[in-house]
């Protein structure tokens, strides 16, 4: 009898999925073949006719391979994707912003920081309670995405988020102000300026927070699942 | 779009035909497609490429729930159970199915059974 597993991982290299979901699809799939041959033996067919027999389960096997890549992977990938990713950032960033408009109904006054440039002057401002409580928001972000299972750049991503949008739309605001004023030592300045205060300082303030839940969890011991292949 | 219509056709009664049979006991793969083409006189049949990928779909949708065992001969099998979400799915398809019939049959005159 051929060896069907070797048959069916041959035939399968365009399988994309984990090292044992992979192992366990094969030895599925070889054993549904395995099946198949001895019951066309048993039927009785000679051992080429049902080979030849067994291999027609299979028209494609690189569709075959895609499709079980996509039934056994796709959606988890794009909920894994949400649940470790996108929504601890979007609650990270809806918080901290809610935070900083709530400070600024209450008429909590930024310090004022005024730098002379050569073309002129411009303040950096800097909202010092929104930024001590920022670490609590990037603890926040990275101990939400762990607590999905999220690895370290994902929470990575979701503690700092809050910064890393602010410095999208610095970064994305700034050629803007080029096309419309043309470049300028002073717009230039502003414009780091503005990083450093919005970006980068809260940025330092978030990674303060979710240091901590950055460090990949301990495997837990005996956490075999019920499916594991004997 | 014919083509994408007679899919979801066909897989939406792969999926009734399986949550139907597994209904009644766990299935491993090959058993699957073997009782769903004895019971059907051929009229429905399973190969192992249209077989596992929709088994691994509703597996993952939490329909069913595989497991390995070993046969006497030591064989390993991976049989699949009905588990709570996918016997609350059945009776919905099976009403959708029965009403996709009806519609037909009141259409062309197509009577199902």
């Amino acid at each position: 009898m051929p060896d069907w597993k070797q048959v069916v991982s041959q035939r399968m290299a365009q399988l994309n999925l984990p090292v044992d979901s992979e192992e366990e699809v094969v030895a599925e799939l070889a054993a549904h073949l395995a099946e198949t041959y001895d019951e066309a033996r048993a039927r009785g067919l000679v051992h080429d006719a049902a080979v030849a027999l067994t291999l027609q389960e299979v028209r494609d096997w690189r569709v075959l391979a895609n499709d079980i890549s996509r039934a056994k992977l796709e959606d988890d990938l794009m909920t894994k994707r949400a649940r470790t990713l996108w929504l601890p950032a979007m609650a990270n960033l809806l918080a901290a912003m809610l935070l900083l408009m709530f400070m600024q109904r209450l008429g909590v006054q930024p310090r004022l920081l005024w730098v002379n440039a050569i073309e002129g002057k411009f303040a950096l401002v800097f909202y010092i309670p929104w930024l001590i409580a920022l670490p609590f928001f990037g603890a926040a972000g990275a101990y939400l995405s762990r607590l999905a299972q999220g690895g370290t750049f994902a929470r990575l991503t979701a503690g700092l988020s809050p910064a890393l949008v602010l410095i999208a739309l610095i970064c994305l605001i700034f050629p803007w102000g080029l096309l419309i004023d043309g470049l300028s030592l002073f717009r230039l300045v502003l414009f780091v300026g503005g990083l450093l205060t919005w970006g980068v300082l809260p940025a330092c303030a978030l990674l303060i927070g979710a240091l901590p839940f950055l460090r990949q969890n301990t495997p837990s011991k005996g956490s075999g699942g019920e499916n594991q292949h004997a | 779009m014919t083509k994408r219509i007679r899919s979801k056709i066909t897989r939406g009664s792969g999926e009734l035909a399986i949550l139907s049979l597994l209904a009644e006991q766990p299935f491993y793969g090959f058993e699957i497609a073997k009782q769903i083409g004895e019971r059907t006189n051929g009229a429905l049949q399973f190969t192992l490429a249209s077989l596992y990928p929709l088994l691994y779909e509703m597996e993952k949708r939490g329909w069913v729930e595989g497991h390995w065992q070993a046969n006497d001969a030591g064989r390993d099998r991976r049989y699949y159970r009905l588990t709570t979400a996918g016997r609350r799915q059945l009776a919905p398809l099976r009403e959708e199915w029965r009403a996709f019939f009806h519609a037909l049959d009141s259409l062309a005159g197509v009577s199902h059974a």
